[in-house]
């Protein structure tokens, strides 16, 4: 993360808030700080979206390909993800200073994804083992005010939300080779269902206690997190993926609050992602609407 | 001449519609960001580009014994910001050639004397690629440095012009009409003091024709900036005018 | 348990320039490249240039005339450090001699070793082992309040502790603002009635910690922290909920000194300390605030 530097009276300052369930802004350890989100952005993208979280700003584009599947799984489609850490956000990210942050990240949502359970490959299969629907999920990290996994995953799930996948048909031609055709009308399309897609969850231990959503200051506090992976099926929280990330170690009963606290959070902030978009989709209209984007 | 496309109907009008010196609509904003001492937002039409600046600050390293300010650029395009999606947003030939091209163009505009030992470090993000890119880009990188507080010579503008195949010229070139075969020219300008700082050039212009098109260029510069000017003092007023920071002593 | 958590839409989104609105007269703005005025007779100041006998601006902003002396302010820019400023500062480099210190200025600006009171509180010979002692008193990443006393000539401030109210700063919070939002005073240490205290430093860095008792004050030449006190939840309150405030205040671009600090304070305590990080909340904030300094004046 862009290095923050502290002293270690403040870094005192923000244990001890932590241990009240007072921080320094005034939340507790289970609030997370205002985010805005806003879908369609992007015009050359089948499917967009971006989200404010404080000072934490992510656009994602969706674009969308055919493909032939793995020959492993032939009724599958394809997930591909990018990173790119925006020379914007902070001066280190210029040129090759993000990669090591965007690896991480791209590791984090594939693991998130990996499991069929979590996201459902066959609805991007066309014809099973010839032709599929490769999506590309472009990351671009706009700003960074801590919490980045939380905020990327947010965003990636209201892009896909977005996308749109034109209609195809397919017609058998001679010598069985099937021709496909995409729907050229921009309306005719079909959506990606969403509602096991999966959010990732930071939990961050201070001192001896786990909170969530951490600021760029109180990520510098702490010895150890662990993201967790929720993915929600018929109203259960489930675990799709966990990795500990920040080179400390945690206690296995600690590691169990983490992920519980984690697991109930990440089932909130699902239902409030997911009312959102609705509501945003009903305001917004069929049509291409006019997006507010960077203007206002 | 390549072109085999003719860029003008018979009613004079381009392919978007628009007439040979019209530019395409333009919106920006000052201050998207919190974090950068200066951020931008540009719309040329489709084309859209965020610009962020950092410094000036303390330069780093070896750099430190240089008498002027040090600029260093970044030009990245987001992968989906063009309609095939791009593999890699920076590194390529094409993002540093306009790399060093606006440090060629923001060095004639940022009064260099005033930072001895600073950086200034202005980063680019393209993230829809409509044409003109460089130019907006351009345009989007002045308004973050005002922003920024950074002190200029006067604006630098950027603007493309072209040539259609009945030789009238185009001002403010969509990537449709870039593809097409015309030729090319785009000219970085401090359009007040008429001075060019950048001009690039591709395919064949005629020498009789050349001074046209730059003109015409020219002319477009002069627009953009009456444009970027009025939204500077908008922006201003409107967030200053909050408080007495406005105030005059 | 429950969570505090919201997803706003960008269809929802405040506008900040609705604040204007309220405003008497809009103030004349220059553009890089517009002229002021001819030069003759004038001096010109920051933030313009001299170019065909005629002042020019060199950045966007509001003209300011002391005299003859003619500028330009910029709504925001890097700290440009004058003699006499309050600055908090952050160390960022332990020299020869010296502390690097980052005062959000364009150039990194040095306190050094013959500025600061070293514990025992009087004047010293600089012996050779202060040198290699000086991690103890200040290391990479502490925090300062200091006074510029010079200006190097490429532009480096040159930074002093040497009074008693000044030195390393305890446990509290920084606030980042841009400078041009904090007004010049005469006092920028203070103790507000709202139970913290504020140092309000003319770099855009702001502040805020918990009053310190009296018998607390000076003697240890300002080196000496208390890591083990635990700050009580009281004041921490007070101390979140100015955090907010004067974000919320920089938010709406309303300068900030110890009044206007002191009305946001008293507009944001019907809320809860995590609300006012919500943009409405600002904005309802900023729009009182701003009517109560307008009351004020007149």
């Amino acid at each position: 993360m862009a290095y923050v530097a502290l002293s270690e009276a403040e870094k005192t300052y923000i244990l001890h808030g932590v241990e009240d369930d007072f921080r320094c802004d005034g939340r507790s350890r289970r609030d997370y700080r205002p985010m805005e989100l806003e879908t369609g952005l992007v015009s050359n993208a089948s499917g967009s979206a971006r989200l404010r979280l404080a000072n934490t700003d992510i656009l994602v584009g969706v674009k969308t390909e055919i493909d032939v599947p793995n020959p492993l799984t032939p009724e599958f489609g394809k997930l591909e993800f990018f990173v790119d850490c925006s020379a914007n956000a902070t001066p280190e990210f210029e040129g090759r200073g993000g990669s090591d942050l965007a690896q991480e990240l791209v590791l984090s949502l594939q693991n998130a994804y990996e499991s069929p359970l979590a996201f459902d490959y066959r609805t991007l299969c066309l014809i099973p083992g010839q032709q599929c629907w490769k999506l590309y999920i472009d990351i671009l990290i706009l700003e960074c005010g801590g919490n980045l996994h939380d905020a990327v995953s947010l965003a990636a799930k209201a892009a896909l939300f977005n996308t749109k996948l034109p209609r195809v048909t397919a017609t058998l031609l001679d010598a069985g080779i099937t021709d496909l055709i995409i729907s050229d009308n921009p309306y005719d399309c079909t959506r990606i269902g969403i509602e096991t897609v999966p959010l990732l969850v930071t939990v961050c231990k201070i001192g001896d206690y786990c909170l969530v959503d951490p600021s760029a200051e109180e990520e510098v506090c702490s010895t150890v997190s662990v993201v967790v992976s929720v993915s929600m099926r018929n109203g259960e929280p489930f675990l799709s993926g966990t990795h500990l990330t920040g080179g400390g170690a945690m206690h296995r009963d600690t590691m169990r609050n983490c992920l519980q606290l984690g697991l109930s959070i990440g089932e909130h902030l699902d239902k409030l992602l997911t009312k959102m978009l609705k509501l945003e989709q009903e305001r917004v209209g069929p049509k291409r609407p006019k997006t507010v984007g960077f203007l206002k | 001449m390549a072109s085999n496309f003719e860029l003008l109907s018979e009613q004079g009008l381009r392919l978007d519609g628009r007439r040979p010196h019209e530019l395409r609509h333009i919106k920006c904003k000052l201050g998207v960001f919190e974090q950068p001492d200066g951020s931008a937002y540009m719309e040329q039409g489709n084309t859209k580009v965020l610009a962020a600046v950092y410094g000036p600050h303390q330069a780093k390293g070896k750099k430190t014994e240089s008498n002027d300010v040090i600029i260093n650029c970044q030009y990245s395009q987001a992968t989906f910001s063009t309609a095939e999606r791009k593999n890699r947003p920076r590194g390529d030939r094409k993002s540093l050639e306009f790399k060093m091209y606006l440090q060629q163009a923001l060095s004639a505009a940022i009064k260099s004397e005033l930072y001895p030992r600073s950086q200034i470090d202005i980063y680019v993000e393209v993230l829809q690629a409509d044409g003109a890119n460089y130019a907006v880009a351009l345009n989007a990188a002045t308004l973050a440095l005002i922003d920024a507080g950074i002190c200029l010579n006067e604006f630098i503008v950027a603007c493309t012009a072209s040539l259609s195949k009945s030789n009238i010229p185009l001002t403010d070139i969509s990537h449709f009409e870039e593809v097409s075969g015309g030729p090319k020219l785009t000219v970085a300008a401090l359009p007040t003091a008429e001075k060019i700082a950048f001009l690039e050039m591709s395919e064949r212009f005629h020498i009789d024709h050349l001074e046209t098109v730059i003109e015409t260029a020219m002319a477009g510069c002069r627009e953009i900036r009456d444009i970027l000017e009025a939204a500077v003092k908008e922006h201003l007023l409107h967030m200053g005018s909050a408080a007495d920071w406005a105030r005059v002593c | 348990m429950s969570t505090n958590a919201a997803i706003e839409l960008a269809l929802d989104r405040v506008d900040w320039r609705d604040l204007a609105a309220h405003a008497d007269h809009l103030p004349r703005v220059y553009t890089p490249g517009e002229i002021l005025m001819p030069e003759a007779g004038f001096m010109r100041g920051h933030g313009t240039f001299v170019e065909d006998e005629n002042i020019k601006a060199s950045v966007a902003g509001v003209i300011q005339k002391v005299n003859k002396l003619i500028s330009v302010r910029p709504l925001k820019s890097r700290y440009v450090g004058e003699i006499g400023d309050v600055v908090v500062a952050r160390v960022s480099e332990v020299q020869q001699k010296r502390w690097r210190v980052d005062t959000n200025s364009r150039l990194d600006s040095i306190l050094l070793l013959s500025s600061v009171n070293l514990p025992g509180g009087e004047l010293r010979r600089r012996s050779a082992e202060d040198e290699q002692m000086m991690r103890r008193y200040l290391d990479e990443g502490d925090l300062i309040s200091a006074e510029v006393q010079n200006i190097f000539e490429e532009g480096t401030l040159s930074l002093y502790t040497r009074s008693l109210k000044y030195g390393k700063l305890s446990q509290g919070i920084l606030v980042k603002v841009f400078p041009a939002l904090v007004k010049r005073r005469k006092m920028h240490f203070h103790n507000l009635p709202c139970g913290a205290s504020v140092i309000l430093g003319n770099n855009g860095y702001i502040w805020i910690s918990p009053t310190k008792g009296q018998e607390q004050e000076g003697g240890e030449g300002g080196f000496a922290l208390n890591l083990n006190e635990h700050i009580p939840r009281v004041d921490r309150e007070v101390i979140a909920r100015l955090r907010n405030s004067i974000l919320a205040l920089a938010k709406c671009k309303l300068m900030i000194y110890d009044t206007s600090i002191q009305y946001a304070y008293e507009e944001s305590l019907k809320y809860e300390a995590h609300e006012l990080l919500q943009q409405n909340v600002i904005y309802d904030i900023g729009e009182q605030t701003q009517a109560r300094l307008r009351d004020a004046d007149d």
